[in-house]
C-alpha cells in the first residue's frame, strides 16, 4: 500500500512538472548611443514609445544602448526623447516568421532595409547588422549631436 | 640490435603459443525446445497507450493492437498497428498532431522452455515502423509591444518511417492469456519536411526532432487457440508405400 501511494505521488509530481512550457524568443533592434564628434559611447536619459502606442516602452532611463521591438508590419516607428528633445525613427524592414518550438510557438525576425529619422538630436544612424534575430547584438549606431549629449 | 631483440621476442611468443596447442572450440549446445510452442495467432493490446499523457509533455494518447505468430520455433512474426493523438495547448500555441502507424518485424525468444507447456518468452525484436499523419496549428499567438499577432496553419499531411529494436518478456498468466512488456529504442529513418511549422509529432514514434526515442509498452494478449498448422498438415496426402 505504501509503495502504491509513493507511485501515485511520483506520478503527480511528474505530471505537474511536465506542463511547464518554454517561453517564446523575441527579436529586438539593439541601438547604441554615440557622440557624433568623438564617436565615443555615451549614456542618455531616454524615454521611448511606439508611434501611436498608448504605453511607453522605456521611461526616463539612463541608457548606453536600447532594445526596440519591431512590429509584424514592414514599417515600425519609435519616438525617442533624449533629455526632452524628441526624434522619430522609422525602420523599414522585412518581417520573417520563425518557429520557436511547439511549446513556445512562433516569433518574428527582421531584416532592416532602411531607417528614416528626424535630426533634432540624432546626427546620423549607421546600420551595423541588418539582421534582427533572437540573438541580440548591436544592429544600429545612433550618433547624437554633441550639444544634445547631456550624458557622459 | 633492436631488430634482433624483437625477433627473439617473437620467436619466444611463437614457441609458447605452439606449446599450448589449439584452443578448444566451444560449441553452443542445440536448443532442446525446437518446437512451435504457441499454436495460432496471439492478439494483444497495449494498455499504456491511452495513458501516455502521464509522462509526456502535452496531451498524448492513443491505442495500439498487435498480432504475432510463431512461424518457426522461437521466431515470432509480429504486426503492430495503432492510432495516436498529440495535443499541445499553451499561451502561445494550440497544436494537434494525429495519425495511424504500423510496425512489422519479428521477435526471437532466448528463453529455453523447461517443458512443453512452458510458453513464457524473453525476446529480442526488430521492427520497421511507418506512419501516415497530419498536423494542424489551430491558433498561435505572438505577444508583442505592438499588440498580439494571431494566425493558424491548416492540415498538413506527412509520412515518416523508423526502425526499432526491443527487449521484452511475455508470460502466460492463464490458459491462452498473456501479459508482457517491452523496452524499445526507436531510430528515425526519415520524415517528410514541412516548412512551417516543422513536423513535431510522429504517431508511434514520438517527437520528430529527435533522431532516437526510447519507449516502453505493457500489453495484454489472447492466443486464439486455432491450430491452422494441424489442419494444413491433415490435408497433405499420405505417401503410399
Amino acid at each position: 500500500m505504501k509503495r502504491f501511494v509513493y507511485l501515485i505521488f511520483v506520478l503527480i509530481i511528474v505530471n505537474s512538472c511536465k506542463e511547464v512550457f518554454e517561453i517564446p524568443p523575441q527579436a529586438f533592434v539593439q541601438a547604441s548611443f554615440l557622440n557624433s564628434s568623438t564617436k565615443a559611447a555615451i549614456s542618455q536619459k531616454v524615454t521611448a514609445w511606439g508611434s501611436g502606442q498608448e504605453y511607453l516602452w522605456v521611461k526616463d532611463s539612463l541608457l548606453q544602448k536600447i532594445l526596440l521591438p519591431l512590429s509584424s508590419n514592414d514599417t515600425t516607428s519609435f519616438v525617442i526623447s533624449f533629455d526632452s528633445k524628441i526624434d522619430t525613427i522609422t525602420f523599414i524592414h522585412q518581417t520573417m516568421q520563425k518557429f520557436g518550438s511547439m511549446e513556445s510557438g512562433f516569433y518574428f525576425e527582421y531584416k532592416l532595409q532602411s531607417i528614416d529619422y528626424t535630426n533634432n538630436q540624432i546626427d546620423s544612424i549607421l546600420i551595423t547588422d541588418s539582421l534582427v534575430t533572437k540573438k541580440w547584438n548591436e544592429n544600429i549606431k545612433l550618433y547624437l549631436t554633441p550639444s544634445a549629449t547631456g550624458g557622459n | 640490435m633492436r631488430i634482433l631483440s624483437f625477433t627473439l621476442l617473437l620467436l619466444l611468443l611463437a614457441a609458447t603459443s605452439y606449446g599450448q596447442g589449439e584452443p578448444e572450440k566451444k560449441l553452443k549446445p542445440k536448443r532442446t525446445d525446437n518446437y512451435i510452442r504457441m499454436r495460432g495467432i496471439r492478439l494483444g493490446m497495449d494498455v499504456t497507450r491511452p495513458f501516455q499523457d502521464l509522462w509526456t509533455k502535452g496531451n498524448r494518447y492513443g491505442s495500439e493492437f498487435s498480432a504475432d505468430l510463431e512461424v518457426w520455433p522461437n521466431w515470432f512474426s509480429v504486426f503492430e498497428s495503432g492510432y495516436e493523438v498529440m495535443k499541445i495547448k499553451t499561451e502561445f500555441i494550440d497544436y494537434t498532431g494525429q495519425g495511424s502507424y504500423s510496425r512489422i518485424g519479428f521477435d526471437y525468444n532466448f528463453l529455453q522452455a523447461a517443458h512443453k507447456n512452458d510458453k513464457d518468452v524473453l525476446f529480442f525484436g526488430l521492427r520497421y515502423g511507418f506512419s501516415l499523419a497530419r498536423q494542424k496549428v489551430n491558433q498561435y499567438w505572438v505577444d508583442s509591444y505592438w499588440g498580439p499577432v494571431t494566425g493558424q496553419f491548416g492540415n498538413q499531411n506527412y509520412f515518416a518511417h523508423w526502425g526499432e529494436f526491443l527487449l521484452g518478456i511475455k508470460g502466460e498468466l492463464f490458459h491462452n492469456f498473456y501479459m508482457g512488456w517491452s523496452v524499445r529504442g526507436k531510430v528515425k529513418f526519415n520524415h517528410k519536411s514541412l516548412w512551417m511549422p516543422p513536423v513535431y509529432f510522429i504517431p508511434g514514434y514520438g517527437k520528430a526532432e529527435k533522431g532516437f526515442n526510447l519507449d516502453f509498452t505493457y500489453s495484454i494478449y489472447y492466443n486464439i487457440p486455432w491450430d491452422f498448422r494441424k489442419k494444413k498438415s491433415a490435408k497433405t496426402p499420405e505417401i503410399k508405400k
